[in-house]
């Protein structure tokens, strides 16, 4: 190991949810006096604005520090910094295969949760040294040597001499940076063997192409240098290689073993340089690349269409901006009778799906009708082919189907013990499958079972959020398909098929859900001049009807002479409010009203 | 100069007792009101200011506000403005609006000597919990004894006003008001749902007031409907009912997009394709510079056709096909002839003899039916 490898330590910082890691990041950016304290704006790394007001990272970021330690020596930190969503696991497990460490953030007042464990696993997969920090010790309600406890018999990570520190009022970061140098090993590797270094993260910039963040494993990387990305089989030619620095990208002449950086290499989009891929030289490249890389694919498809038909264009151009930063966003044009021209849209998971809308509607200033969420099924047809289904309207016909099958979730949820009994309630419900039950302590549990993706994206955390006063947490990955007795189930508005409306569910499901929104169409749907049947079935068997009744009253009673401008710009009003309704078949309806009956809410 | 013909005057008189609690129409209290004496001359001078154009009147109204509020001096003097003014034509439907409890001998006589033959009364309710929600300062007796001393003075061809919607009103209680109502057997009844418009009383106190829900009001307009017309009277416009012949002349002018003037405080005229109307505001009006209008709008052939259907369409005869050919050069009916089929198939509308016309279920909902068909 050169002595340049000796004063570098490559680390991450995880905890669950609001456990205080963007902050404890910040505090470490202000001592290592790469941010002035008064100039920095909070929590630097999270540099979107969204993630900002959510207080969550969505894409990983790195900064490079200096630190002088107590003995005198000046180390280079990387700080990578890791997605905080179970939708974005993957992105973490890359973010943490560039380090050899990370700092575990536990809330002193919390102690471990789901998403702790999610990530300490995960860090020990990868062979992390974790260094626990033990935070918000400034609260009144903070049990530090709980948090020990929990740390060491959950986890299994001795925790009696971790630092314990208030990130909000920089109270011990010291110990943290210290810590930092004596447990963090050093970044081994060899600089003189062929060139392996691990995409962890990229983005676009609009003068530089994309910017690709690497961890270099082996060899030396230079301008100039021809490289290819192992995985793609793609190659380019390396533009600039730097550092990230907290306030921009700095040039440098090399990278070399144990270094994260940069790379620019007139690459146009993100999708091309995917996350976990291995760098190597095109010319003398690595025997093999590093292991673990996975070609990230959407769990959670939406129709998402503008509210206004004409800004079709608008919402085109705005996914195509949004995926220049994601390549985990795919899209693709789709068409609906009932809603028009939109898109059909692919996302890791739910909050994934839910970003982006958001950010469509705020930076876009678009507004949106969002079909329900749907998973990818696979069936087994007849005829011997298999097709993957991220679409209602592609599900083939009952006669067609030789055997379908729907993605399952290894699901963890860890829980006060008062809970269990709720949850396992609710898990029942939505059909999962009870693994084990694992006493974390006297007061906490942690169950696993094998949920179905459908069920949890059915709402699923809001009722775990409500049967437990928000107590528990959940973390779950996919464990593979299993075969289900699936149906599609379409509503029909007049005896028209309204397509947008259309779902796959679990047969046994059908009826309650059939049920449950032929009523949500009931109440909301306008009367209008004609009765409405409203009908829900499953190929040609209708299984629930309800009816909206004809308008009854719409009129101005009194009309004098005066009266007459007023009443035609009343009936002028009603008119331009007619347009914007959204035709579902004969039957028109707000855009408010097709949102309501399509959110999910409640239990079924 | 040709004489204009058969034209309607409508006059305003902008003065109440004080205002009812769902009332958006421009009134003012009357005891309040120290510039009566300026209004009326600015009235009589806006009146004077048509002399030059030898206008016929068949139909003059006077609404208000409380017409009935004025001294015989007052009502007299206006009269005498328009009389100069204007040709009366023989047989001139002339109404003034009164209010229970504000019709006395001597009004009535300077009515009568004016020439007014006809009367239309605000009664709302005969019961005293939904008059005095509704803020009015009469109860039932005194509307008997209005009504009896105005019959008494010989006006026979008397319009009472009802409303539907009431707070606090039944069904029942709605039949009963009906019905009294029916034995005075008024030539005429105006029955109208009542409409919480933004700025009165009630839209204020919205949450406090218990309102008959939309099923029970739309029961009330069909019970109207259903026990005037099995009473001899016929519906004419979605909220008036008369006798045969007793239509209001006036009003059905609005309807059938003819021509009036209108004079007074926020008062509109239809004159000369163009739709001219007053302010609201008496400050202005009082120091209103003879031929300015706050509001004034030529209406070309487009909005001319939007409101012939509009207005034709609130009345049970609707309009003539071959007119509206005639006047706008186009065919309602093949322009728009799927959704009208339509229409006609669900019975909100019919075509029959030329006439388009909306049926009793089609009148309460022509919000609706208008906006698809104009």
């Amino acid at each position: 190991m050169t002595e340049k490898q000796q004063h570098i330590r490559n680390f991450s910082i995880i905890a669950h949810i609001d456990h205080g890691k963007s902050t404890l990041a910040d505090r470490i950016l202000e001592k290592t006096r790469t941010v002035e304290s008064r100039n920095m704006e909070e929590q630097l790394l999270d540099n979107m604005e969204l993630e900002r007001e959510r207080g969550i990272t969505i894409k990983a970021r790195a900064v490079r520090l200096s630190y002088t330690a107590k003995n005198g020596e000046e180390y280079i930190y990387n700080l990578i910094d890791t997605p905080g969503h179970v939708d974005f696991g993957y992105e973490v497990s890359r973010s943490l295969k560039a380090c050899e460490g990370a700092l575990l953030v536990v809330d002193a007042t919390q102690g471990v949760e789901a998403q702790t464990l999610a990530n300490a696993y995960l860090a020990i997969d990868n062979d992390l040294e974790i260094l626990p920090v033990i935070n918000k010790i400034d609260l009144a309600s903070a049990d530090i040597a709980g948090a020990r406890r929990e740390i060491e018999d959950i986890i299994g990570i001795p925790a009696d001499d971790c630092p314990a520190v208030s990130a909000k009022n920089g109270l011990n970061i010291e110990d943290v940076l210290e810590k930092i140098v004596t447990d963090i090993p050093a970044p081994k590797g060899d600089s003189d063997k062929p060139l392996k270094a691990l995409i962890f993260d990229s983005h676009y910039d609009p003068y530089l192409g994309v910017v690709v963040y690497i961890r270099v494993f082996d060899g030396t990387l230079r301008a100039g240098d021809k490289i290819r990305l192992m995985a793609q089989g793609s190659e380019f030619e390396v533009v600039e290689v730097g550092t990230m620095e907290p306030f921009g990208l700095k040039k440098a002449d090399s990278l070399s073993a144990g270094e994260v950086g940069y790379i620019t290499a007139s690459i146009k989009t993100v999708g091309e340089t995917k996350v976990g891929d291995t760098v190597t030289h095109a010319d003398a490249p690595a025997e093999a690349p590093l292991d673990g890389f996975r070609d990230v694919h959407p769990m959670v498809y939406s129709g998402i269409y503008p509210a206004d038909g004409a800004r079709y264009g608008d919402l085109r151009d705005a996914l195509e901006k949004l995926q220049l930063n994601d390549a985990s966003l795919v899209f693709e044009p789709e068409t609906s009778v009932a809603l028009g021209f939109g898109f059909r849209c692919g996302f890791l998971g739910l909050l994934h799906m839910e970003i982006i809308e958001e950010r469509l509607e705020r930076e876009f200033n678009l507004d949106l009708i969002t079909t329900a969420p749907s998973v990818i099924y696979k069936v087994d047809l007849r005829g011997g082919e298999t097709i993957m289904i991220d679409n209602p309207s592609k599900f083939p016909t009952a006669d067609e189907i030789q055997t379908s099958y729907e993605p399952i979730m290894k699901s963890t949820i860890i829980t006060p013990t008062d809970y269990v009994g709720g949850i396992m309630d609710l898990c029942q419900e939505r059909r999962g499958v009870f693994i084990d039950m694992k006493y974390l302590d006297t007061e906490r549990v942690e169950l696993h079972y094998e949920l179905p993706l459908n069920e949890i994206i059915y709402d699923f955390f809001d009722a775990l959020k409500s049967r437990t006063k928000g107590y528990a947490s959940l973390d779950y990955e996919l464990k593979g398909y299993k075969s289900s007795k699936l149906v599609k189930l379409d509503f029909m508005l007049n005896g028209e098929v309204v397509d947008a409306l259309s779902f796959i569910v679990f047969e046994d499901r059908a009826y309650s859900r059939a049920r449950k929104i032929a009523e949500k169409l009931k109440e909301n749907i306008p009367r209008q001049l004609f009765e409405i049947p409203i009908q829900a079935c499953i190929g040609s068997k209708i299984i629930a009807r309800e009816t909206v009744k004809a308008m009854r009253k719409d009129v101005l009673a009194k009309c004098y002479g005066g009266d007459i401008t007023r009443k035609k710009k009343l009936l002028e009003k009603q008119k331009e409010g007619k347009k914007k309704m959204r035709k579902l078949g004969s039957v028109e309806v707000t855009p408010e009203a097709f949102m309501a009956v399509l959110r999910l809410d409640d239990d079924n | 100069m040709m004489t204009t013909d058969s034209l309607g005057l409508y006059v305003h008189i902008p003065f109440c007792v004080r205002k009812c609690n769902y009332c958006d129409f421009c009134s003012f209290p009357y005891s309040g009101a120290a510039w009566r004496d300026e209004y009326i001359s600015a009235l009589c001078s806006e009146i004077r200011s048509y002399s030059h154009k030898k206008i016929r009147l068949n139909s003059i109204f006077f609404g208000g506000g409380t017409p009935s509020l004025l001294t015989s001096d007052e009502f007299c003097s206006i009269f005498a403005a328009i009389q100069d003014t204007f040709e009366i034509s023989p047989g001139c439907e002339f109404t003034v609006e009164a209010n229970p409890k504000t019709l006395s001998k001597e009004n009535l006589d300077a009515f009568r000597k004016c020439g007014v033959n006809r009367l239309s009364i605000g009664l709302q309710s005969i019961h005293e919990n939904e008059l005095k929600k509704l803020g009015r300062i009469h109860n039932f007796e005194e509307f008997l004894d209005s009504y009896n001393l105005a019959r008494s003075f010989g006006f026979n061809n008397i319009n009472i006003d009802l409303m539907y919607g009431i707070p606090e009103q039944t069904i029942d209680s709605f039949r009963e008001t009906l019905k009294t109502v029916h034995d005075l057997s008024p030539t005429h009844i105006s029955v109208y749902g009542l409409i919480i418009e933004e700025g009165t009383p009630f839209y204020k106190s919205l949450d406090s007031l218990t309102l008959p829900n939309e099923d029970i009001e739309c029961e009330m307009y069909y019970l109207a409907a259903d026990f005037l017309k099995a009473n001899g009277y016929s519906h004419y416009e979605i909220s008036n009912y008369s006798r045969p012949g007793y239509e209001c002349r006036h009003n059905l002018k609005y309807w059938r997009c003819d021509e009036y003037i209108g004079v007074g405080l926020a008062a509109y005229s239809y004159f000369g394709s163009r739709r001219y109307g007053n302010t609201n505001d008496p400050r202005v009006y009082l120091q209103r510079d003879g031929a300015k209008y706050e509001y004034d709008e030529v209406i070309g052939l487009t909005d001319a056709a939007y409101e012939y259907a509009m207005l034709g369409l609130r009345l049970a005869e609707g309009f003539s096909l071959s007119d509206y050919r005639k006047r706008f050069g186009e065919d309602f009916y093949q322009s728009r002839s799927e959704i009208i089929d339509s229409f006609i198939r669900e019975g909100y509308l019919l075509i029959e003899n030329d006439r388009i016309f909306l049926t009793e279920r089609g009148f309460y909902v022509s919000n609706a039916i208008l906006t698809e068909l104009i």
